[in-house]
């Protein structure tokens, strides 16, 4: 586990380097425009609008970090040959893999946890105070955090295999179709014959489904989120990215990288 | 070149602003939705449906208040706009509850929709069951808009079963079911909600009824004691002076906007000339 955690570490440590934390300066930019603007442009949504686009924003730039920078684990090792140096020394390819797993989700973590303060910091600036359920929103970001999780580990495995612009679209391919898994189990009005539609049902089960990890609008609205969703997801989470990995491991040591 | 680029950049503003102008005498009214199915916006909103859903009831509160601002009585694109909006968010309590006043009023204040407002509603409690504010909302709408006393009582009756809610709820569900229409009914309900708003558009709106309302109720007061008054003289009074006079009334009697009344050619009581309220009460007489 030594190996992993060196690689983890290095992997953040580019990354910080890399100023993938920039975007948290564009975040906070957002936040305070959105706080002085929506309460003049609308009605009563106030505290919606900051929470769910404060949620968006930290869904949608966690998602470009985890497919751009995911797909680029592997490759850009590859392209700049340090990926030859390291493997001549006593590290497995798997440690490589899971270690470049581990340290881009330490800095999704971190860029996670604080857009996550800026957005209470905008919701305390514009309500003077937090309510009771703005505490479901770290649930939310949680949940969001899985699901960035599941997506680095499939960027991860695309790249082990296809170029980084096919990893990219076979990504970001996956996790709009994976929006959908839910959908193609109850498919109507659609004339297909069983075994058609067998397929279909075994296809929703075996997309990730993202879904599972959508509480925005419980959140957005301070509803409550029950504790068997959050563990089901972290399951759910956990299971499928110990799949995916596994699978890029397995493609990745027979890899001819000469 | 930087001298270059800020006159190029002048003329672009320029001849933007011209292009504005000439745009404006188009009516480009289908450009606030380019979109109208409810199902495929959600669709296309991936995961972020609740963020597109207020986005949508920004649009909404733009177009209303645009519309008013042009004094533009069409106001066919709200409806679809709010219906996208609950769709992609069916908690968004605001867009039920001030939306469907937008939707439910008469022109010029709102859409005259009292159907799609029914609708908005009725798919609020569907999607919150717990609010019973949309009880009284849909209650006010069949009351007011769609003058269905019956359904009205049946919406006030259902919101005074859930827990929580003011005895108001049921007293107003008894009194529409035994009275119907009436000035009192009415004046209760517009005070109901003027009291209970937290929004100033909403008490403004409520007040600008509840002095309307008033008005009516002291018309109907005048009109009784110029039946008196006739009864008494056998001749009809020919104005308010004449019922002062005759011990009937204690004073010139004014209306919310402090303008005393009159009686008319009929004899009948009606808001002064002068009175900022008369033309709301021509309205309301054809």
């Amino acid at each position: 586990m030594r190996n992993v955690q060196t690689v983890a570490a290095n992997t953040f440590r580019e990354a910080v380097r890399d100023r993938v934390l920039y975007n948290l300066v564009f975040f906070a930019l957002l936040m305070i425009g959105v706080a002085i603007l929506v309460g003049q442009i609308s009605i009563g949504i106030e505290r919606d609008v900051i929470v769910s686009l404060g949620l968006t924003a930290i869904s949608v730039i966690g998602i470009f970090i985890s497919i751009f920078l995911g797909v680029a684990l592997v490759s850009k090792e590859m392209d700049k040959r340090t990926l030859y140096a390291l493997l001549a020394k006593p590290v497995k390819r798997w440690e490589f893999l899971l270690g470049k797993f581990v340290g881009l989700v330490m800095t999704l973590t971190v860029n996670t946890a604080a857009m996550s303060a800026g957005l209470y910091i905008a919701l305390w600036t514009v309500n003077h105070g937090l309510q009771k359920g703005d505490a479901y929103i770290l649930a939310a970001v949680y949940l969001i955090l899985l699901k960035l999780a599941l997506i680095v580990a499939l960027a991860l495995l695309f790249s082990c295999f296809t170029t980084p612009f096919l990893a990219i679209l076979f990504t970001a391919g996956v996790y709009v179709a994976g929006l959908f898994a839910g959908d193609l189990r109850t498919v109507h009005g659609v004339e297909l014959d069983p075994g058609a539609l067998q397929l279909v049902r075994g296809i929703s089960y075996l997309l990730p489904n993202f879904e599972n990890f959508n509480v925005m609008g419980a959140a957005v609205h301070g509803h409550g989120i029950p504790g068997t969703i959050v563990w089901q997801a972290t399951l759910y989470a956990i299971l499928y990215i110990a799949i995916v990995l596994t699978g890029a491991a397995i493609v990745f040591s027979r890899r001819n990288l000469k | 070149m930087g001298a270059v680029l800020l006159t190029g950049m002048v003329c672009v503003w320029q001849l933007q602003e011209k292009v504005d102008a000439e745009r404006r005498t188009l009516k480009l009214d289908n450009d606030e939705l380019a979109m109208r199915s409810p199902a495929v916006m959600k669709r296309l909103s991936l995961e972020y449906a609740p963020l597109m859903g207020a986005i949508y009831w920004t649009r909404a509160v733009q177009y209303f208040g645009g519309k008013h601002r042009e004094h533009d009585p069409d106001l066919g694109q709200l409806w679809p706009l709010l219906d996208i909006a609950t769709t992609l968010d069916p908690n968004l309590i605001v867009a039920y509850h001030f939306g469907a006043t937008f939707l439910s009023d008469s022109p010029p204040r709102g859409a005259g929709e009292p159907e799609h407002a029914a609708s908005l509603l009725e798919r609020g409690i569907k999607a919150n069951p717990e609010h019973w504010r949309f009880y009284q909302d849909l209650g006010n709408v069949y009351y007011f808009d769609k003058k269905d006393y019956l359904k009205a009582s049946q919406a006030f009756e259902a919101g005074g079963k859930l827990p929580g809610t003011p005895p108001f709820m049921k007293i107003m569900a008894a009194k529409i079911a035994a009275e119907g229409e009436s000035l009192e009914t009415s004046f209760a309900l517009w005070m109901e909600l003027y009291q209970s708003t937290r929004d100033n558009d909403v008490r403004k709106n409520a007040e600008e009824h509840l002095r309307m309302v008033k008005m009516q109720m002291d018309l109907r007061a005048l009109d009784r004691i110029a039946d008196d008054y006739e009864k008494r003289t056998k001749e009809r009074a020919a104005c308010i002076n004449e019922l002062a006079d005759a011990g009937l009334l204690s004073g010139q009697p004014l209306d919310p906007a402090g303008f005393p009344y009159v009686l008319g050619q009929t004899g009948r009581a009606e808001p002064n000339p002068r009175s900022p309220l008369r033309q709301e009460w021509l309205k309301g007489k054809k």
